[in-house]
């Protein structure tokens, strides 16, 4: 046997060693993990609200919405020049609408029944 | 470390998304399920998961640091950050143990960086149910000796020969662990038995080793 073949032997050995006998784990160290785990364990409103939470996509979802929220906002509040205002126009047609609906009441129908 | 949400400030920003690339095992869907189980309120999974994970993890913590104190710390501090995230955990996309390693690997490294010199009475001592003294002895010289020729080589050489030849993780994980490649965990460990050979040449027959 070589010396290195050797070395490697007394290295496995001592692996073996450690792998057989590893540090205990105090049961002190133990209790205050399971204390932890105890104690930020979420409820289950938690879990709900969670759940609803992700169904509206999280917070990119949220992002998106407060995004879209403030862009519609602001076009409401000064829209770009050249930008129809469908407001006005939606109003104005209504009016126009108005103006132009026919006078059922000229067909003379309340008349003829007296 | 005891409890308290100060513990979870630190530069370990895992995520189990950031370590999809490992496929998980059954053992390790076992693990996902009592999280999942922990996460939806059922108390004894946290007693299962924690029964199964938090003495591998201080293992891990004690061969890499040297001091069972602080070792008690890592592993508490990481498995707390596991309950954290546990509401979070996608089943699937990363094995729990191998995240609980690489947070236990990180924080050690931070230890390390802070001190470099061990004292080797701190290690914890091996737990043996009934050697007689002589065993006792030799069993206790052999480990203290593994131990400081382990405290001898750079962090990750050491991390990387432990987590391979002693906790037996493939190098896949081990890559993973370490967020290195996997050449790179054969070159640490290839390098960091070399460095344990050098340090331990000369104890052979004080090690109860024939020569």
């Amino acid at each position: 046997m070589t010396k290195s073949e050797h070395s490697d032997d007394v290295l496995e050995a001592l692996f073996a060693e450690a792998r057989s006998h590893p540090p205990a784990l105090p049961d002190r160290v133990l209790a205050r993990v399971i204390e932890d785990a105890r104690r930020l364990q979420p409820s289950s409103a938690g879990n709900r609200m969670r759940g609803w939470w992700r169904m509206l996509g999280g917070l990119p979802g949220l992002g998106g919405l407060v995004t879209a929220t403030c862009v519609g906002f602001w076009l409401g509040v000064a829209p770009p020049e050249g930008m129809p205002d469908l407001a006005d126009q939606i109003l104005g047609q209504q009016v126009m609408a108005d103006e132009t609906a026919p006078d059922l009441s000229g067909f003379g129908w309340d008349i003829e029944e007296g | 470390m005891r409890t308290g949400p100060a513990c979870l400030a630190g530069p370990v920003g895992l995520t189990p998304e950031s370590m999809h690339h490992f496929p998980p095992d059954p053992a390790s869907d076992a693990e996902a399920l009592l999280l999942a189980r922990y996460a939806g309120g059922d108390a004894a999974a946290a007693r299962v998961l924690a029964s199964q994970l938090a003495p591998r993890l201080f293992a891990h913590a004690v061969r890499v640091l040297g001091d069972g104190h602080e070792a008690e710390d890592v592993t508490q501090e990481a498995l707390l950050r596991l309950w954290k995230i546990a509401p979070d955990w996608r089943a699937g996309e990363a094995k729990v143990s191998t995240w609980c390693y690489r947070v236990v690997a990180n924080l050690c490294t931070d230890r390390l960086r802070k001190r470099r010199s061990v004292p080797l009475e701190d290690v914890a001592e091996p737990a043996d149910p009934r050697p007689d003294a002589a065993q006792l002895l030799q069993q206790r010289a052999r480990a203290d000796a593994l131990q400081a020729a382990l405290q001898s080589l750079p962090d990750r050489q050491r991390q990387a020969v432990v987590l391979r030849h002693i906790e037996g993780l493939a190098n896949p994980e081990i890559a993973q662990i370490l967020d290195i490649g996997v050449e790179a965990v054969e070159s640490l460990t290839a390098r960091g038995k070399r460095g344990l050979v050098a340090a331990l040449a000369g104890q052979k027959e004080a090690l109860g080793y024939e020569t």
